[in-house]
């Protein structure tokens, strides 16, 4: 389907008259879910949607559309609609399309897994029973309130009238499962999942058993005293708290007074064995791709380096800006989506220790697994964070008494000023963008609970 | 949208190899969005997006499948997909009949015979009004948001409903900042209506009233971490009754004893001051419809009645599997999503205490004037919210904002500490997400006070 998607990309692109440039973005999917509940099949779901998001630039205006009807008729009235809405935009200097680029992008390694296209419905629908089945038999759940196996081929096609002109393809397959544990009067819920490019790198196994693992270990959890101390994100965590400071990290966020690094390039703003990258190409991390959302080439970008606040993450407008290029990181939520800059596959580096090695050196601290209202209570602008939070206490470096109904709270630059150490564990979540998450230890967090 | 006779046609397809039920529901939604940025109208954007999708129920499975290729020869294939699997002989499907909708939303003004200019105007204002309040508002964005969604629901049990709904929304997001320090404040009022809407609440207020927010949350000092009395104020407050009792009446966890809440229908959690309803049927409310998804009529359900559990909220599926009739709360966010049960406006009832009377009352405590969201576990009932803007209360008094707080607890228990309810009831409008699904919600409630809750902040 790829050269045929281009294509119409294409001529939807050479409809650009006089001037006026146009971009054309177009996804065609398949996609398969199945989710098992209680020994059986709960839903199945197929799918094959597709659509053309289309951007019309003019005298230095935008304007944008999008339909799901790619008929010619369809692709032709929403090339109208793009150029009409482009009449009610203010102009701005920085906007417009991305510009043409001579050569091809390099290959961004394992995209596809060929494998997957020959994986049958009933082979999908197996696992989920099976990643069901194993969830269930873990000691302590006395319920599975879903579990689930999804997958998508998705085929991304982008032309523009400028020039750019390609289209990649990658599969996708997920699974996840919802333990409940129950022990008396208490009972706790446990998500995990596992991601990769085709259900054959999934592990179901694996999966149910770290499902059970997060709803039996909080059993029995208690509030602790408020107290400040030192404080261990797990990879989950770690990942959700990356999602945060992404938010902050874009160009745009910075040239709108919208992020907590405002005015700090150049600046000190994390502990000095501190560093964090954003790469667009990491083999088999959910976020790559050859080229991003708006046809620019994804890159490397080292954000902070050694504690120093080194480079900020810009697609095309938030780059023409400031007069540089762009860092390749406009994204699209998909085809009904303007581009906007955030970032792609996101991860501090490794400090040089395993997770065992972090959880013994931080002795007694509050290790963190979940966070509840990450999405209220962190703000990337103002850098507040005070989220609610469910663990363990770690004694001498081992995880002991479970912990529930907490908050744990600090400036966000005091958390990254805080960081002691980043383990070698990192897993790619998916949290509405890619981060690695890693266990990390920070020094000091105020742990709010019992007393006033 | 389509022929009764395509209709019919597409669920005989459905049900050709057996199952108990199938249902078509096909969808046309038509957007219109422009995002004020900077003082510059960034994106203006438009589009369609039609689809149908077909489910076929079989014993306790659901099979789905969708598409955008709205043609009859795109239906029979989505429905032949559907059935996958399947291998009886066809089930009957009923004559078609007309359902009555819940309510209907009124459309004063239709948004789309709007000229663009007068939704650019809107956003001027609000962007003027905020900047208008002071040195300190370094940032506004604003937004207009209006959409048409209409839809027809169709099974071979011989329903056959449509509905059409028309919803605008305003927003206006203002960042403040003054000595390093920063501070956001929100607005977006919303309705299920026309472009009226903007004549209810005039752009220049809604944008002055975002702004005020956030130069008032600049003075914020540190929140106290610990337990406190809580005053919540009369409509965003009210996010606490969606997160701590909503959710766990939801049907589908109750079926699946994941609430906390199951099979303690008749059980007393509250004073006699706290009754709680949800009513998808409150004529040009943000969470109102005619019919839900399932075309099922909109209800008004009584969850709480004076402190007593009596009622939940569910779509088909789960209203079988508790022998119950639908309550008319199947959404979904589009064609592309099964229905699910979801919360459409919800609301603790006024109570007759005065608000100087419930804040004179707490010696020291917080004032919850806004959230910036929440988030809940129906299998405990614990929840988190994080206030964006609130106060500390000393000596019956309202004496200085404090940032970086936010609230957890537990449903069941926090409805054991409403000690009072105010008569000033309000409504906000919001979007709550549930299983990667996002729909238009309202909460609402007056001034409430709780006797005690946790309070997460940075002050040990």
């Amino acid at each position: 389907m790829s050269a045929e998607l281009v294509d119409l990309a294409l001529v939807v692109a050479d409809r650009a008259a006089g001037s006026e440039e146009i971009e054309a973005f177009l996804v065609h999917e398949r996609s398969f879910e199945v989710k098992a509940y209680d020994g059986d099949v709960e839903t199945l779901a197929s799918a094959e949607p597709r659509g053309a998001g289309v951007r019309v630039a003019a005298e230095r205006s935008v304007g944008f559309a999008y339909t799901t009807d790619m008929t010619d008729e369809g692709l032709s009235s929403v090339v109208d609609q793009a150029r009409e809405n482009c009449r009610f935009a203010t102009p701005d200097e920085a906007a417009g399309l991305a510009p043409a680029w001579d050569g091809s992008p390099p290959e961004v390694p394992g995209l596809v897994d060929p494998s997957q296209e020959d994986v049958a419905p009933e082979a999908k629908v197996s696992f989920a029973l099976e990643l069901e089945r194993a969830t269930r038999a873990h000691e302590g759940v006395r319920a599975v309130e879903e579990a689930v196996y999804s997958d998508s081929d998705t085929e991304i096609a982008i032309a523009t009238s400028a020039g750019i002109a390609g289209s990649y393809r990658r599969t996708d397959a997920w699974c996840y499962s919802v333990a409940i544990a129950s022990d008396g009067d208490d009972q706790e819920m446990g998500f995990e999942f596992d991601l990769a490019r085709g259900l054959r790198h999934l592990d179901a196994e694996d999966v149910a058993r770290r499902s059970a693992q997060r709803a039996v270990r909080v059993l029995g959890a208690t509030k602790i005293p408020s107290e400040r101390m030192p404080v261990v994100f797990d990879p989950y965590v770690a990942a959700q708290f990356l999602g945060v400071l992404s938010q902050a990290l874009t160009g745009e966020a910075v040239q709108k007074g919208r992020s907590l690094f405002k005015d700090r390039l150049g600046e000190t703003v994390a502990a000095d064995n501190v560093s964090l990258v954003d790469d667009g190409r990491v083999e088999g991390a959910p976020s790559s791709a050859p080229w991003d959302a708006e046809g620019v080439p994804t890159g490397r970008t080292q954000v902070i380096e050694e504690g120093f606040l080194r480079s900020f993450l810009y697609d095309t407008k938030s780059a023409r800006r400031e007069g540089r290029s762009s860092t390749g990181n406009a994204t699209r939520a998909g085809f009904k989506s303007v581009p906007h800059p955030s970032s792609s596959n996101l991860a501090f580096d490794p400090t040089g220790e395993t997770a065992a090695e972090v959880m013994r050196r931080a002795e007694r601290a509050l290790l963190v697994e979940d966070f509840h209202g990450v999405h209220s209570g962190a703000n990337p602008v103002s850098g507040d964070f005070s989220v609610g939070a469910t663990g363990r206490l770690l004694e001498n470096g081992e995880p002991g008494r479970p912990v529930k109904e907490v908050t744990v709270a600090a400036p966000m630059l005091e958390i990254l000023k805080g960081i002691v150490a980043v383990a070698d564990d990192r897993r790619w979540l998916p949290f509405a963008g890619s981060y690695g998450g890693a266990t990390t230890l920070v020094a000091e967090m105020t742990v709010g609970g019992l007393g006033g | 949208m389509l022929e009764e006779g395509v209709v019919k046609q597409v669920l005989e397809e459905a049900v050709a190899r057996g199952g108990d039920m199938a249902e078509l529901y096909v969808e046309n939604k038509r957007s219109t969005g422009l995002r004020l940025d900077s003082s510059r109208v960034e994106d203006v954007s438009s589009g369609s997006d039609a689809g149908a999708g077909i489910r076929v129920i079989a014993g306790e499975r659901s099979s789905y499948a969708y598409t955008n290729v709205l043609t009859i020869d795109g239906l029979l294939d989505a429905a032949r997909a559907a059935r996958a699997g399947l291998s009886e002989g066809p089930t009957p499907v009923a004559d078609l009949s007309r359902v009555e909708p819940g309510t209907t939303n009124p459309v004063e003004i239709d948004p789309a015979r709007v000229p663009s200019t007068e939704k650019v105007d809107a956003l001027n204002e609000a962007d003027d009004a905020a900047r208008s309040r002071g040195g300190e508002v370094v940032q506004v964005t604003a937004t207009y948001a209006e959409v048409r969604q209409e839809v027809l629901v169709a099974s071979t049990d011989g329903r056959l409903a449509t509905d059409d709904r028309t919803r605008v929304r305003l927003g206006v997001q203002v960042v403040a900042a003054r000595d390093g320090q920063i501070a956001t404040g929100w607005e977006g009022p919303g309705h299920s209506g026309g472009f009226e809407l903007l004549g209810r609440r005039p752009p220049r207020e809604v944008g002055a009233s975002a702004a005020d927010k956030a130069v008032k949350m600049l003075d914020a000092r540190s929140a106290p971490a610990g337990e406190f009395p809580v005053v919540l104020a009369p409509g965003a407050g009210g996010v606490l009754i969606h997160e701590a009792c909503g959710h766990g009446l939801e049907a589908d966890t109750l079926v699946k004893e994941a609430s906390v809440y199951a099979n303690r229908q008749g059980e007393r959690f509250g004073s006699e001051r706290v009754t709680i309803v949800d009513d998808g049927s409150d004529a040009g409310a943000w969470g109102s419809f005619g019919v839900d998804d399932e075309g099922t009529p909109s209800h008004r359900t009584v969850l709480f009645d004076k402190g007593v559990l009596v009622g939940h909220l569910s779509d088909l599926l789960s209203a079988k599997k508790i022998g119950a009739e639908p309550t008319g709360n199947g959404r979904r966010q589009s064609y592309a999503h099964l229905p699910i049960v979801r919360m459409t406006n919800t609301y603790l009832l006024p109570g007759e205490d005065r608000t100087d009377e419930i804040i004179g009352s707490v010696k020291r405590g917080v004032y919850a004037a806004s959230f910036a969201g929440g988030e809940v576990k129906p299998v405990t009932g614990n929840f988190v919210f994080g206030m964006s803007e609130a106060y500390m209360i000393e000596n019956g008094e309202l004496t200085y904002p404090i940032k970086g707080a936010n609230l957890i607890g537990n449903g069941p228990r926090v409805l054991g500490v409403i000690d009072a309810v105010g008569s000033d009831f309000d409504r906000w409008e919001g979007v709550c997400g549930k299983d990667g699904q996002h729909a238009p919600v309202t909460n609402g409630m007056g001034t409430v006070l709780l006797g005690k809750m946790t309070v997460g902040g940075t002050e040990a």
